[in-house]
Formats: C-alpha cells, structure tokens, sequence
C-alpha cells in the first residue's frame, strides 16, 4: 500500500481524473486530496471536495480529503478544532508554516496531522532537531513534497528544493517523515520506487524511504481518523462485521411477539397441550381420577346433608330443654 | 581478474498528459494512453543525450565522469516505450535520479513525459525478464479495460499492432481469461 498525501484538488473533473488514474497507474493505493486555505478563514469550512468524486476511480484507490492551512500570524485563531471535527468533510489536517515562529507553534501546539513546509523556498532559520522530534514524538509528521521542485522552470526552485529536504531529513534522523508529491498535474508525479531512490540519494535510508511512502503515511491516516471518529481520541467504536444469521432468527420471533401478545398467549397454550399428547394410561388415569373426584363430591354432599338435617335435629333437641 | 559490475536500469516512459498519437480520439482508457508507443525517431542516441544533459544539470562534470564509461543503452524499444541501461554498479543512482528529475523527452521527439524505472537487476537476464512479465501484463490489461469501455480501445490496439503482434487471434477469443490466452505470445514478444 503506497500513499500520497497530497495530490492538489481541482475542480475540473477531466483533470483530476486523470491525475488519479496516472498515480494508481504508478502504483499508489491511498491518494489525498489536497485543498489549500490561506488568508482569512471563511465562516464555513466545510470541505469543497464532494465525497463522492463525479468519475469512476480506478480499482484499489481509496480517496481522502486533506485541507493544508498556511499559517503566517501565530497570533490568530485558526480554528483547527473545526478543522478536526468530523462534521468538516476533512480527513487530514496538514498546517504549512511560513516563518519561524509559526513553525515552533506548528511543532509544539498546533493540534494537526502533518506539518508541510513549501521545500522551493528559502527559509532564513534552521530546522532544529529538537523543534522537529517535539514534533514527530507528538505523533505529527513531517512532509516533504517533491512535485513542485521537479518541474518548476527556474533551477533555484529544485535547488532549495534538495537543501531543504536534506536539512529535514538530517534534523530529523530520518524519522516520522512522509514523502508526498504535491501535483498540481499527472506531469509532477514520480512512483515510489523512484521517489525512494531520490530519498536515499538526499541521505534518508532505502528502508526509512519505503516507510516514508507506506508506513509513516499510514499512520498519519489513521491517526486522523481515529481523532475525528473516537470519543475523546479513547474510545472509537468500529464496525465489526455482521452478526451471525442464528441471532438475526431469533431477533424476528422477538419483534413477532412484541406486536401479538394476545394471539401469540393463546398460541402458547395450544402449543403446550399439543406438546404432551396424553397417552392411553393418562387419560384412563384422568377419567378415573375425574370419576372420583365426582363421587367424592357427591359423598361429601350427601354427608353434608344429613349431618343439616342432623344439626336441624340437634338444634331442636338442644332447644327444647331451654324451653 | 576482477570484472567491472554493472546495474542494469529497466525503465519505462509513460505520458501521463496528452499522448501524441491519440490527439484525435478521446475516449480512449488511460491505461492505454499513459503507455503509448513513443515516435520512432526515439533513438539511443537521444536517450543517451538526455541521461547525460540530466546527470550534468544535477551532478555536474563530476558525475558525468563517473558514468560516462559504464553507460550503455542494452535495449531500446519505442513501440511498447522500454529501455534497458547499463551503468556500473556504484554510481547507478546519478543516472536514476536524472531519469526520475527529467520531465522531457528532448529535441527530434520532445514530449513530456514520466521516466520510470521500474526494475534494477544485476544481469541483464533478469531485466528482461521482467520486460516481457510487465509488456504481457500490460497486454492483459489493456484488453481488459477496452472490453470494459466497448470496441474503442480494440480498434486503437489494432492500430498499434499490439493485437495483431502479441496476440494470435484464437477462433473465440475469450479477452477475460487473459492469462491462458496469453501463452502463445510468449514466443512474440523478443528482446534482442
């Protein structure tokens, strides 16, 4: 599974297409779409990319939606819990810092995912290791973006590009990055395996430059994720697979049952005579046991009366003597 | 006596914006376009060229240098956009980053495009293995995308001479069991 973090959203739908198509074809499984917010924040946030893309995507291609927010004024709210909340239609929040106090404030507090330096620029301070792994233990990555720096027409660009990536790489120790490309077209792509040599050449490891593209991306994802969908970033409930068909059975006799009681009661009854067919025995037994009990009863009355009609005497005899 | 050990590069070119050839249909499956043949005057002497330009703009004279001695085009195929390239083994990496940093075929063909290696190997037997593996593969994979998008893309692989070169037609060709089908060509895909 090789991902690319950061493959810029247009909204032209023959464009996007094909850029897509072109980094599956290059062997990418996860790819994100990126959209850049700078300046003022509008009122909605909500996600310019529609869920659902208006074109066939290639087969194993998973989307995501990103949104990098340039940070220039360290003083200003950002909204980034907005920006975290499921309800945005983002997956991943990336942050691009423009000058050194916004990077400290990227690596230290800034509740993000990535931190995604624009590497064709010249920065007038250096990527401390401390500052970096700050961030990196937090569970923030750090990207590099490649595209821009290979097609851009003024060699500076590629230039700044090498030497910004290498200082990363170096105040890092090569860990917690993700290498992504940063396309605005299908002509800026490159496959990971060429993407890991570029890396091993700028002195990241050929193992730590296959994690960059599969591992440490992965994470970011579902670190991500699991911030948005959990309950307190504890707690997630995920789906785990049908319930067997056994209880599905049983749910519907139950659903039966609440809506006919009455006839389902009777139902019962019937059930429980026609469980225990009586035998030959059993019903000679109940006649006879049913016959005496009637002889009984009859016995019983008849005692009944004589025993009035002796009280009646009784009665009589023990008034006279009163009398 | 000590042998010189070599890399062996296997790369392909793909065209990822508009392919030359196809400028007058639309609907063609990308899978067939990224991999369009490459014009004919795409010789090893322009691939060459360009490996070199690209070693020199990133690694100056001195790169150029390490490699100038080892470096060798094996194989060069425009039809399915192949190329195998031979370097000596501790210096392959100046020639695959220019191929990953060039964006550009250049002068006689000049079209842009994305180099990819897609296979380094230390013999060249096993370079062109994988050359064969991945041209059938991708036969198998055009064929099935031109099924899935209706007759359009058989008629572009017939106007390639892909269907007629790799695959002999079969008195029902079935395109869906590609793999069976596909034996036969073994014998006519060729790496000289």
């Amino acid at each position: 599974m090789y991902y690319d973090l950061n493959l810029l959203w247009s909204p032209k739908a023959l464009e996007l297409q094909r850029n897509i198509s072109f980094l599956a074809e290059l062997g990418y499984n996860v790819i994100a779409l990126n959209h850049i917010q700078s300046g003022k924040l509008p009122a909605d946030i909500s996600c310019p990319i529609p869920a659902t893309l208006p074109f066939p995507l290639p087969p194993n291609v998973q989307i995501l939606r990103r949104s990098t927010l340039v940070v220039t004024d360290t003083s200003q709210n950002h909204r980034i819990k907005d920006f975290n909340d499921a309800s945005s239609g983002y997956d991943i929040l990336a942050i691009r810092p423009t000058d050194e106090k916004s990077f400290q404030q990227a690596c230290w507090s800034l509740d993000c995912d990535l931190i995604s330096l624009d590497l064709t620029l010249r920065y007038p301070f250096h990527f401390k290791h401390k500052v970096l792994l700050d961030a990196v233990n937090r569970g923030v990555r750090i990207e590099l973006c490649y595209g821009p720096g290979i097609t851009s027409m003024d060699k500076t660009a590629r230039k700044q590009l090498i030497e910004n990536a290498t200082a990363i790489i170096r105040a890092t120790r090569g860990r917690g990055i993700v290498i992504s490309s940063e396309a605005t077209s299908a002509l800026q792509c490159r496959a990971p395996t060429d993407i890991v040599n570029l890396a091993t050449v700028w002195g990241l490891g050929q193992e730590r430059g296959v994690e960059a593209l599969t591992r440490e991306a992965r994470s970011v994802v579902v670190a991500a994720q699991f911030k948005r969908t959990s309950y307190r970033g504890v707690v997630d409930v995920i789906y785990g697979g049908e319930k067997p068909i056994k209880e599905k059975v049983d749910k519907k006799e139950k659903g039966k049952q609440k809506r006919k009681a009455a006839e389902i009661t009777v139902d019962t009854e019937a059930n429980s005579e026609l469980e225990k067919p009586l035998s030959k025995t059993q019903l000679k037994k109940q006649a006879h046991l049913a016959r005496m009990k009637a002889k009984a009863e009859a016995e019983a009355l008849e005692i009944e009366t004589t025993q009035n009609a002796d009280a009646d005497v009784n009665m009589a005899g023990q008034e006279t003597p009163e009398i | 006596m000590v042998r010189i050990k070599h890399r062996y590069l296997l790369i392909n070119i793909l065209y990822p914006s508009k392919a030359p050839n196809f400028s007058t249909k639309d609907d063609i499956p990308d899978v067939i376009q990224f991999r369009a043949p490459t014009p004919d005057n795409f010789e090893t002497g322009v691939l060459l060229r360009m490996i070199k330009e690209g070693v020199n703009e990133l690694y100056g004279d001195y790169g150029l240098g390490m490699i100038a001695g080892s470096l060798k085009i094996i194989y060069l195929s425009a039809p399915t956009s192949t190329a195998i390239i031979r370097v000596s083994r501790d210096h392959y990496r100046l020639v695959w980053t220019a191929l990953t940093m060039a964006t550009r075929l250049p002068k006689p063909v000049d079209l842009p495009c994305v180099i990819q290696v897609v296979r380094t190997s230390g013999t060249i037997r096993k370079a062109e293995e994988e050359a064969i593996r991945r041209a059938k593969a991708s036969i198998v994979r055009s064929k099935q995308s031109a099924q899935t998008n209706g007759s359009v893309g058989i008629d572009i692989l017939r106007d390639f001479n892909l269907v007629g070169r790799y695959h002999q037609p079969s008195p029902a060709p079935n395109i869906r069991d590609g793999p069976t089908n596909h034996d036969s060509s073994e014998s006519e895909v060729q790496i000289d």
